[in-house]
């Protein structure tokens, strides 16, 4: 026990001691203490290096707020945390933290030249100084402006940590567990509605457990909390959860809530997640949160054991930790005074209570004196000393215009109150307006844009009762609103220690208050000078305010100093706060970390990974695989010794002269049914379809309104009103939504439907010369013959005794068919067939070899040689526009003076002069690579490969004018070369007859 | 095929056998109803059932039709014949999706870990189309503690594994 840990006082198990260490050092506290709060109980008040000036920092609030005790914690491998405020981290058995922003070490620290460099480090300094020459800014300033600045250190390995999230639904919930959301979710909850009553620390309560003496309905608060929240157990409708911190207020009442599980475990479960992402759909929200204090700005008020007032009052009520033996406390607030008297009592001496109000209530002061604590009225504090812990307060008295002769007092803690703020944070989230109170000189909730009621001192009530009461009635209003009947409550307290204050400025001083370091925004070491400087500079709006001093932007979002600094800026620019304006918060309320967010999308779960049935025996032959969209297709099917371009030549091989087996199930697959199906291709397609028979095939095009190429596939008549759809394997979905858009806005009356089965079959292509004569045996009830099924039909049968739908179809340019089968049999055909198949040498194929093959017959692929910007004639397809159709998709667009002029780009073949050398995909094409850059550039290769049919590379390319060129020579060049190559008109370079499709 | 059950003891996560599905659309349902011998819902998310045989309408001319695998033939013939005289679409999915069996007493709360709905106004004996993660599924209540998830095969493994995740989740109390 050290002197600092009072016995029998806080809500700490004294019988519980909680190792711990600190930069190394082992120390002790108590189950129940913060990080922060067993540091002090041991006399640390040392607790950070500050970002800018490196300047030594204690802690200063007991809170989410906290600027300065941001520390590095860690459990081992892959689960370090930068920047975790000492204030919140629970104390657990084994805890390491380590302070941060120092080095050698944090009590001497060679950055904190800083410090006393401060004058060439003011507002602005950066985007004055660090200007010339351009280059230096990224290879030389910045990079020393980092390493010298920041905080914490960003672990470089993965996570170890899971993290989960959920959805709920709740009539209210109320964000805050103290007096106000206590008495809202009572109130809520003896309605009959579900309560959902959260509170971002570990235990609720609120004020309640910084303020054990005031009575509520009779009770101590410690005991009226604990039949509270015994009440609020029972009931069914009510859910309490701590350490659960709403970050963020969405639209139509969604809110997050960033839940720690296992922080605070010295051994968490197995399978525990550490944080939990709620994601919560109230039908009322209340809003609870409270009031932030504030600290006074004066210089030196960043030195360890300056804090806030309150802060001191939760450590002792709440942690039974004396911040100090002598602190001294200055204050503008009524409040303090009571921190102060709560101090003397628990055995400090409070060497002055200094108020820079020049009267206050005769109660407190003559309570002050009779505990023996000097009381200095209308004084200001203009100085500080002690380096790395405070060891005098230098007071002065105000007199008119200034501050008189100066006076030290001894002290080993200083506890500042500038006032409260309300917290707006989240209201501020809902676009809710503010409103400036003249009275408080602070900025309450005004018209809201959501169901939600505001309760308490966040918007702007101080003392017990008046919260209680406050809360209640937002909690029957939300209630009402829900659709429930209740009465509010009103609460009989007693020892309310009300009270009221003053919002000031920085507070005057006797010396240069140029010289003065009155810190505005600890975190990121800001000065109420900067404020005055940038408005110097012309900073007229607080916006530009903030962003030229970085005040208000470090990661607590200027809970502290947002105020502070709007005062200065507004008193510098002789204008009334909130015609200077407040700045915009911004969800996370708090820091939070990316693995909440991330929730279960992490490794295996980071997102879908699509395979076909086929997939496991793919894998099972040492497939290499390439994701395309969701999906996972075989790439190429390496044999021992084989790279990719060998396995690729090898397959390619195999299909034109025997038989390959590819595996196709993810193209993307639509039912079109209905009596006007055949209205509905018509309308959709390029291509005619009226004509189209039944059992027969066509290669169908999809233009999008502009006219330009968004999808194709081959596409089936299984019936006078039953079309096969087929599409690309990316744009199965789009042109699902495409179509069903078109038909329910454009073509209601149509009596069609779509329905999508790309899933329900797997899709077996075989292609290559031998591939009827290995599936005829195995189907029954369909002639396959060339004379019964030629190239481009479809019809139902049985495959190897499964319910199958045969297409004779080629990607290839061989003679081909892709048999589908319900998806649950794919396997087991492919199986079959690969059986069948050794005595052809039958080879499977990925989609490696699917591109060259196709490329080598100048089949595109939409995505690949189409960027859409590519109408059919661009792309050489004006074959498939049914020229005699009064309208399709696309078609209006087609003829607009644009699509038709000159100069268009075109896809075109390209042969390089040298036949060895195959094209980048992507490189652009020159016609004069002599030309001064920046070069004219006609077009791209769109794909380029190696033909093992041709013996030389083949390259399609979108050229501008590029059919008018053919048998041009054209220039790509490269880093370190320019490749020529000729154009050839037609991209079909393998068999322009066709004579194989047919064998 | 084989039936995977993942247990953890607050939810209980189990793949069903294969069944006869069909996603049947018409602007006509009555007239559809009686050669199905079951009446087609017209709420959405409501669900009919005759013997072993449902349907659940999904959308104003939208019903997805269920029954044992071994109906699949007479399904096929009924949708046929009507198809002839009806404008009509069916299309048969049945391995166009898997169907997972969720229950527990933690069922809503694995559901939760996924699903934007409030499941707990899911009635029981209906359904919705909904998201689970990322990806739309089709879930019904079969029971107070027990619905059925439908999903289209390929993001079966995500979901089965995001479910797992969950269940264990649950296991761990915390």
């Amino acid at each position: 026990m050290t002197s600092y840990r009072l016995a029998n006082r806080g809500r700490v198990d004294h019988r519980k001691p909680v190792r711990f260490t600190f930069d190394g050092k082992r120390y002790q506290g108590l189950a129940g203490d913060t990080l922060a709060s067993a540091l002090l109980a041991n006399g640390v008040h040392l607790m950070g290096r500050s970002f800018k000036y490196h300047r030594p920092r204690g802690v200063v609030s007991a809170g989410s707020d906290e600027p300065n005790a941001l520390m590095g914690t860690s459990r081992g491998l892959g689960r370090f945390e930068p920047n975790t405020r000492a204030t919140i981290q629970e104390l657990r058995d084994g805890l390491e933290a380590t302070s941060q922003n120092r080095w050698p070490s944090l009590a001497f620290d060679v950055g904190s030249i800083n410090d006393r460099m401060g004058s060439l480090f003011s507002a602005g300094f950066y985007y004055k100084t660090f200007m010339w020459p351009r280059a230096f800014w990224d290879r030389v300033y910045e990079p020393v402006i980092r390493n010298a600045a920041g905080l914490g250190i960003s672990p470089t390995e993965p996570d170890a940590d899971r993290y989960a999230s959920r959805f709920a639904h709740t009539d209210v919930l109320v964000i805050g567990a103290g007096p106000a959301g206590l008495a809202a979710a009572l109130a809520a909850s003896r309605s009959g509605a579900s309560v959902m009553l959260v509170d971002e620390t570990a235990e609720p309560g609120g004020s309640l457990l910084s303020e054990p003496s005031v009575t509520i309905e009779g009770k101590l608060a410690w005991d009226w909390l604990s039949a509270t929240l015994a009440e609020l157990a029972a009931l069914p409708n009510v859910t309490i959860m701590t350490r659960t911190t709403a970050i963020g207020y969405y639209h139509q009442n969604l809110v997050g809530l960033a839940q720690r599980l296992t922080d605070h475990l010295a051994t968490p479960p197995a399978d525990a997640p550490r944080e939990r992402m709620w994601k919560v759909r109230a039908g009322q929200v209340v809003l609870a949160q409270g009031a932030l204090e504030k600290p006074l700005a004066f210089d030196g008020n960043d030195r360890p054991g300056v804090m806030l007032a309150g802060a001191a009052q939760t450590y002792l009520h709440r942690y039974g930790v004396k911040v100090g033996d002598r602190p001294a406390i200055v204050t503008t607030h009524d409040s303090a005074w009571f921190a102060a008297f709560d101090l003397a009592e628990a055995g400090a001496k409070p060497a002055v209570i200094v108020d820079i109000r020049a009267s206050v209530d005769p109660v407190l002061t003559v309570r002050a004196r009779s505990v023996g604590i000097e009381v200095l009225l209308g004084h200001s504090v203009t100085g500080t000393s002690g380096r790395l812990r405070v060891k005098s307060l230098r007071v002065s008295r105000l007199e008119k215009g200034g501050a008189g002769t100066a006076r030290k007092i001894a002290c080993d803690s200083v506890l500042m109150c500038g006032g409260w703020t309300p917290s707006l944070h989240l209201f501020s989230h809902t676009k809710g307006s503010l409103t400036w109170d003249i009275e408080l000189k602070a900025f309450l909730p005004g018209k809201k844009t959501e169901a939600v009621h505001i309760a308490g001192a966040g918007r702007g009530l101080w003392g017990i009762a008046a919260v209680l009461d406050d809360g209640a009635n937002a909690g029957t209003e939300a209630a009402r609103a829900a659709g429930r009947n209740v009465t509010a409550q009103s609460y009989a307290v007693t020892v309310d220690r009300t009270g009221s204050g003053v919002t000031v400025k920085e507070l005057p001083t006797d010396r240069d208050p140029a010289a003065a370091k009155a810190f505005i925004d600890f975190q990121n070491d800001v000065t109420a000078k900067d404020i005055r400087l940038a408005v110097r500079e012309g900073m007229r709006s607080i916006e530009h305010v903030k962003r030229y001093t970085t005040n208000g932007m470090a990661t607590d979002q200027g809970k502290m100093s947002n105020i502070n600094g709007l005062m200065i800026a507004a008193d510098a620019l002789g204008k009334q706060p909130p015609q200077v304006g407040l700045t915009t918060f911004r969800p996370p309320y708090t820091p939070t970390t990316f693995g909440t967010f991330a929730g279960y999308h992490q490794d295996a779960t980071f997102e879908a990974t699509r395979k076909t049935p086929i997939d496991p025996w793919a894998q099972a032959h040492g497939a290499a695989f390439e994701p395309v969209a969701l999906w996972r297709r075989a790439w190429y099917f390496p044999k021992a010794g084989e790279d990719m371009h060998a396995a690729v030549a090898r397959e390619c091989r195999a299909a034109r002269s025997s038989v390959g087996i590819f595996d196709a199930s993810t193209l993307g697959k639509i039912e079109v049914v209905g009596p006007d199906a055949v209205t509905f291709m018509e309308r959709m397609y390029t291509n005619p379809w009226a004509k189209l028979g039944v059992g027969r095939c066509r290669y169908g095009l999809l233009l999008g309104e502009d006219g330009f190429i968004r999808d194709d596939g081959v596409i089936g008549r299984l019936a006078q009103d039953r079309f096969h759809v087929t599409t690309t394997t990316g744009g199965a979905a789009r042109v699902l939504n495409m179509m069903e858009d078109y038909l329910q806005t454009e073509w209601p009356d149509l009596k069609v439907w779509l329905t999508s089965t790309t899933e329900q079959w797997a899709v077996i292509a075989l292609q290559g010369p031998n591939a009827r004569k290995l599936i005829e045996p195995f189907v029954e009830g369909l002639d396959i013959s060339e004379a019964a099924f030629p190239h481009m039909s479809a019809a139902t049968c049985t495959v190897a005794g499964f319910r199958a739908r045969l297409f004779r179809v080629s990607f290839t340019g061989e003679l081909g068919f892709e048999i589908n089968v319900p998806a649950r049999h794919g396997r087991a055909l492919w199986e079959k067939l690969w059986q069948a198949g050794q005595s052809y040498g039958i080879t499977p194929y990925g989609t490696e070899t699917m591109h060259v093959l196709r490329a080598e017959k100048g089949y595109i692929i939409v995505g690949q040689d189409t960027d859409g910007t590519l109408t059919p004639d661009d792309a050489g397809l004006n074959w498939a526009i049914g020229k005699a159709k009064p309208d399709f998709v696309g078609k209006r667009s087609l003829s607009r003076p644009d699509m038709v002029a000159r100069g268009r780009k075109q896809l075109v073949g390209l042969l390089t002069d040298d036949p060895k050398v195959v094209l980048q995909e992507g490189a652009q094409i020159v016609a004069d690579p002599n030309e001064p850059k920046p070069m004219t550039m006609l077009g791209h290769v769109t794909s380029s490969y190696w033909s093992e049919a041709l013996g030389r590379s083949i390259a399609m390319a979108v050229v501008a004018d590029g059919r008018a060129r053919d048998g041009e020579t054209l220039h790509i060049p490269m880093p370190d070369r320019t490749i020529t190559a000729r154009v050839v008109k037609s991209t079909v370079f393998y068999d322009p007859e066709g004579t194989r499709l047919s064998a | 095929m084989t039936v995977m059950t993942a247990s953890f003891a607050a939810a209980t996560i189990t793949e069903l056998p294969p069944s006869a599905r069909f996603s049947l659309r018409t602007t006509d349902p009555i007239a559809a109803s009686a050669s199905l011998g079951l009446e087609l819902p017209t709420k959405v998310g409501a669900r009919a059932a005759a013997g072993a045989r449902t349907a659940l309408c999904l959308g104003p001319d939208e019903w997805l039709i269920e029954a044992p695998e071994a109906e699949t033939p007479a399904l096929i013939a009924t949708f046929s014949n009507l198809e002839a005289r009806l404008p009509l679409s069916a299309v048969e999915v049945s391995d166009r999706e898997i169907t997972l069996a969720l229950s527990g007493p933690a069922v809503l709360d694995l559901l939760a870990t996924g699903c934007p709905r409030d499941l707990a106004k899911l009635a029981v004996g209906s359904g919705c189309r909904t998201l689970f993660d990322t990806v739309q599924v089709v879930l019904t209540r079969e029971a107070e503690d027990r619905f059925h998830l439908t999903v289209w095969r390929s993001f079966a493994p995500h979901l089965r594994a995001l479910l797992d995740i969950a269940a264990r989740e649950l296991a761990a109390g915390l």
